[in-house]
């Protein structure tokens, strides 16, 4: 049943997306958020074995750096990401409500396997589960927007 | 006659001061295990240890900068790019542990571990 909603609710979604990048339409958003919340992103009760202490923090915040920041910039917040508007669906701030109602599990359940259809890849196993998790401790806890910079390599 | 005591006693001495420098040291010598470590796999990958038995962990990187972190065992050493580190340890309890990469090294860092057999 649930797959059939999914697919219903795709059937209903994507035809007027087309292939061209664009800035979705606000109903589209929230069907799509929706299905995402409730459907396709598992793991919702999943929870964070890490201790909430500043080594995890620290540990997420370099984790976090190795390859994340090229999309969501130093702060998860985008700042800095010449593209970030330009895709489809345009890059959530890590800061938002969209993200931070995700659960814990979650967001471990979406570094883990990926977004599609977005830009999100899956890091189960270019990453160790205890760098993910120490990222979702950093997620929970981002620094005020623009206040680490811009990540080096749009700044040449 | 007294010369002649007294020299034969210092050769003994001497002796056994030999003797014994020898069994301390080779009682003391830590075993060397030699580890290479490649993009994203270690070489063993298993390794058996004996509990309170001190082991240098000789780590060569044959490409980029590696580490091997073992949260449970308190240890992390990190590999710089072609280049072996030297890292003395003795495991102080016993159990199966496994270690990970905990220096970024490419698309499959997450999977690269290894595991020690800690036996008592």
């Amino acid at each position: 049943m649930r797959r059939l909603l999914q697919f219903v609710m795709m059937i209903l979604v994507l035809p007027p997306c087309g292939c061209k990048v664009s800035a979705p339409g606000n109903f589209e958003r929230r069907v799509m958020v929706g299905i995402k919340h409730d459907f396709t992103v598992r793991n919702k009760s999943g929870k964070n074995p890490l201790p909430s202490t500043a080594e995890t923090f620290a540990a997420g915040k370099e984790a976090f750096g190795h390859y994340c920041i090229a999309c969501h910039g130093l702060d998860g917040q985008n700042t800095g990401v010449p593209f970030a508007e330009h895709m489809s669906p345009p890059l959530p701030s890590l800061a938002s409500a969209e993200v931070q109602s995700y659960t814990d599990g979650q967001l471990k359940w979406i570094i883990d396997n990926g977004i599609a259809p977005s830009g999100m890849p899956a890091s189960r196993g270019t990453l160790s589960d205890d760098e993910i998790w120490s990222i979702v401790h950093f997620l929970r806890h981002l620094p005020p927007a623009g206040s680490l910079g811009e990540p080096e390599m749009y700044s040449h | 006659m007294k010369n002649r005591f007294i020299a034969s006693f210092f050769i003994a001495v001497l002796f056994a001061a030999l003797v014994f420098s020898c069994r301390v040291h080779a009682q003391e010598a830590p075993q060397r295990i030699e580890i290479v470590a490649q993009r994203f796999r270690y070489s063993p990958n298993e390794i058996t240890l004996k509990k309170g038995m001190p082991v240098i962990l000789a780590i060569t990187s044959n490409d980029v900068n590696h580490g091997m972190k073992f949260k449970e065992l308190d240890l992390d050493i990190k590999i710089k790019k072609h280049a072996t580190v030297e890292a003395p340890f003795t495991p102080e309890k016993t159990g199966t542990f496994v270690g990970q990469c905990s220096v970024f090294c490419g698309s499959g860092h997450g999977s690269m571990k290894i595991t020690f057999h800690v036996t008592e």
